[in-house]
This record gives structure tokens, sequence and C-alpha cells, in this order.
């Protein structure tokens, strides 16, 4: 039982990676199972680059924006919102389990949320098991 | 009377010693070598002869593989051939430009992995009869990718099986459908991926054999060439027969077996490459076209066929969306009220160049549709 899950983070500059910082910086523990990346928005994730972490042995990625209305864009998190939904269709016909993706929004000043949404990820992932070895993928 | 000396001029006309140097017709007929750039044929294999190698040419990524000069070729030289089976060792030297993020080489590759097993049997819906004790399988290629992708641009695509399976019915073909359908592998194959077509080609017969089917009937060209055509150059006799839907559905309308309606409507129709010079599968789309009202010819039909501008989702770009629009313009210019199609990549590509071009060009060119999808509307009885 050796397996740990590998997730990859993609946080928003503005505020999910700030966020990640001050769960830092108040020491809150989180999961060492998530590799961050830093991007200007999360609008700018799309869907290829998601999953392109699946292809590259990811078990689960999440996307990590500003809350509605504090998208440093405007309206980049709404965009995330419809290329997670495409993903979401894409894994289907894959036959990968949904649940292995999740978009969250988490601000600059929630340390204690980035740590709970990841943690809860992390463990989410972990009931999942490893993608394609775990059962929820058909 | 002493013999007349010929001049220089007249033995060379007498014995067309020029043909040697000035065919071109490869490059003449190249859609790339129409677009900016200096991609020719002629000057690959030129270089080639010249220097010995092709020394990373990325001309050699923007060949559609779409044959128009293997066509042409008076010499028997199969160009496109040669480009799919120097692309391997090309790809180390330098890398294909993807279009979309690289999102279909990306799901290309997951679903050639054996730990998935996609489920792309969404479009079923509850009038398609569907046995899954049939000798028949329909193999639905990416189809149901392309709904996901390319919505923005048309949301009728999945209607593409639903009608292929419509017309089938009519047939008295009950289709089945398998459980988890991996990608045909034919981008990868013509990108020269050799790995990801050797396992996705793998998997899918495998687990088509493990049906025991008699035969696979495919809507999409690319899916016809790549199980017909290229997994047989892997594993020989595949033990079941392999056919395209359109050239069964035009042989059915040709019999009278599907009857279709008059749709009062004169059409054009676009010759995806795969079906036509790959396949040499012209006649039969036509024949339902004609059944169900007029057609009308373009210019570039048939065997000589326009592509349609993009192939495996690399090189996409202005001159190709140009290169699109020339197309639907040829189309209007025949006074055909719609241009069809039989390959769902030439309806997304058309699509999107009308879409991208909407504003200055609306009334340059044509709406465009898909044949399965057309005739299927037009079954008599219906
Ligand atoms: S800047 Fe944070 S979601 Fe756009």
């Amino acid at each position: 039982m050796s397996w740990k899950p590998k997730i990859v983070a993609f946080c928003c500059n503005w505020c999910a990676y700030a966020g990640a910082d001050l769960a830092g910086i108040s020491r809150r523990q989180y999961s060492p199972n998530i590799r961050i990346l830093r991007v200007m928005c999360s609008g700018r994730v799309d869907p290829a680059l998601i999953l392109k972490c699946y292809e590259q042995g990811a078990d689960g990625v999440m996307v990590l924006g500003c809350h509605p209305g504090d998208c440093h864009y405007l309206a980049g998190n709404e965009e995330a919102q419809k290329r997670v939904e495409s993903v979401r269709e894409l894994l289907g016909l894959l036959g990968i389990d949904d649940r292995r993706l999740l978009l969250e929004w988490v601000s600059a000043s929630e340390g204690d949320r980035f740590a709970r949404v990841t943690n809860d990820f992390v463990a989410r992932i972990g009931e999942l098991g490893p993608l394609g070895g775990g059962a929820s993928d058909s | 009377m002493g013999v007349v000396q010929a001049t220089l001029e007249e033995s060379a006309a007498k014995y067309k010693v020029s043909n040697c140097i000035d065919c071109g017709k490869c490059t003449w007929g190249c859609p790339v070598s129409r677009r900016a750039g200096d991609f020719s044929p002629r000057r690959v294999v030129e270089d080639y002869v010249g220097a010995g190698n092709l020394a990373g040419d990325r001309g050699l990524w923007e060949c559609m593989t779409c044959g128009m000069c293997t066509q042409l070729c008076t010499s028997g030289v199969e160009f496109h051939e040669f480009v799919r089976e120097v692309r391997p060792s090309l790809r180390r030297l330098i890398s294909p430009e993807t279009t979309h993020s690289d999102v279909f080489q990306i799901i290309q590759n997951v679903s050639s992995f054996s730990h998935v097993k996609p489920r792309t049997n969404n479009w079923v819906t509850v009038d398609l009869e569907i046995d899954p004790n049939s000798s028949t399988l329909l193999f639905v290629g990416c189809t149901p990718y392309f709904d996901v992708v390319f919505r923005h641009l048309r949301n009728d695509l999945l209607e593409i099986p639903r009608a292929t399976v419509r017309l089938l019915n009519q047939m008295g073909i009950r289709p089945r459908l398998l459980e988890h359908e991996r990608c045909c592998g034919h981008d990868a194959y013509w990108l020269g991926d050799v790995d990801t077509f050797d396992r996705l080609a793998k998997a899918n017969i495998e687990a088509i054999r493990a049906t025991g089917v008699d035969e696979v009937v495919t809507f999409c060209p690319e899916c016809y060439a790549a199980l017909k055509d290229l997994y047989p150059r892997f594993v020989g006799d595949l033990g079941f027969r392999v056919r395209s839907a359109t050239a069964m559905i035009g042989e059915a309308v040709k019999s009278r077996r599907i009857m279709l309606r008059d749709s009062g409507k004169t059409m054009t129709y676009h010759d995806p490459c795969r079906l036509s010079r790959h396949s040499n599968i012209i006649q039969e789309p036509r024949e339902i076209l004609k059944g169900m009202g007029g057609l009308v010819e373009m210019p570039r039909s048939g065997s000589i066929s326009a592509c349609c501008g993009v192939s495996c989702w690399v090189n996409c770009g202005a001159s190709a969306k140009e290169w699109q629009l020339d197309r639907l313009r040829e189309a209007r210019a025949t006074g055909a009220q719609g241009l069809v199609t039989a390959c769902p990549k030439c309806l997304v590509h058309f699509s999107c160049a009308m879409h991208e071009h909407s504003g200055q060009n609306q009334g340059e060119v044509v709406p465009v549709s898909d044949i399965h999808v057309l005739a299927s509307g037009s079954i008599r009885g219906e």
C-alpha cells in the first residue's frame, strides 16, 4: 500500500495561490500530495491542460480560483466553470470518474479554507484509488 | 537530299524531355503549396535527393496527407505515404504544431491506456434499434468528443451516429456497439506516432474480435480507412469485414431499399479525402444525394476533390481558413443550396470557417451538412 495520490492544483495568482500562501504562513497543515501550479487566473486553465494532467499520471486535478464576482479579470472564473464542465463531459467519455476533478473558490484571506478544500480532495482521491486502478473508473 | 538535322528545340519537343523536370503536378495540386510558405512536394524530394536527408523540414508537418499529389502523379510516386513514413523520425527533431491546445492528441493518447475504459455511447436514444447480439458492429469514432469541443460551432454532431443507426435500421441492420471503444488511431498513424497507433489498433481489434461480429461499419471516413487499410498492415487478416456506412446507404438508396423523399433542393458534395482518394468511395454518396433531389458538382470533386484544409488537428491557421472559405465559395458558385460532406472532421472545419468569418462573408458561403443526417431526415414515411 505504498500508493500516494498525485494531485495537481491549478491556483489563480490573486486568490487561491495567496490563500495557499496564507495557509502556509498560518502554519495550517495541508496534504503534501498536491503539486501547486500558479496561473494568473483560473480562466486560463483550458480543458487540454486539465486532461494533460491525467495523461501524465495525475489521479486528481483541482482548479482553484477567486470567488464569483472577485476574479481579477472580471469573469475568468466563469470561464473556468464552463471549461471544467466540458472537461467533465470528456472525462465521462473517457470513462474517468469526474469526482477526480474539483473546481473551488478560495480567497486570499481563506488559508483555512484552502487547507480544508485540499485535504478533503486528497481524502476523496485516496478513497477513489489510483486512476484506472480504482473501481470508480469504468 | 541529305538528312534534315532537327534543331535542339525540335528534338526536345519530340521526345518530351522537359516532362522530366517540369511536371510539378504534385505541387500544383497540393493544398499546402497554395498557402503562404514554401512547402512543395517537389522541393521536399529535390532537397532529399540533393542532401540525402530531410533536415527536419517543418513543411512535412504541414502536409495534410490528402493524397492529391499521389493522385495526380504520372510517375507513380506515393508522396503522402512517404511523408507518413518519415514522420516517426521527424518527430524526434521537430514536433507538429497541434491545434486546440493538443486536446485531441491527449484524448487519443489517454484513450489508448489499457487502464482507461472509454464510454462513448452517450448519444444513443430510445428510438434507435441496437441489438447487443448483432453480427454487425457500428464503430463510432471520436464524434462524441468533437461534440463536446465544438458544440459552439454546431450542436448537431451527435445526430451523425444517430442518423447512421436510423439508416442502418431501414436496411434491416440493428447494429451493436462496443462497450469500450477507443480512438481508431488514424491521426496517430499519419502523424508518425506509431506507439500510440499500435496500442489503439491492438486494443480495438481485440475488443472487436471478442464480440465475434462478422463486420464492422463506420460512418467516419478516417475510422473506415484506419480499420480497413491500416489495421491489416499491422495484423494481417482482421477476422471481420470493414464497411463504410456511407457506401452501404448509397447502395441501398440506389437499389431502393432505402426510399428518400425529394427535398426539392440541389446540393453539392465535398468528397472527404479518406473516402474518395484513399478508399475510392466516390459514387455511393452521390447516389444518396441524387435520391433526395439534385446533385450538382463542384469543379474539384471526386478523386481530385479539394482537401478540407486541416488534417489530424495540426497546422490550422488563417491560410487554412482562407482555403476553406474558398472551398465554400466554390460550393456556392455551383448554385447549390448547401454543401454536404460525409466526414465529421470536414464538417467541423467548414463550420468553423463559416463561424469565424460569418461577419463579412455570410453571403458568399453555403450551409454545410452531414450526408447521413440529411438522408435520415428524408427517409420516406418519417
Ligand atoms: S484572477 Fe482568480 S479566478 Fe480570475
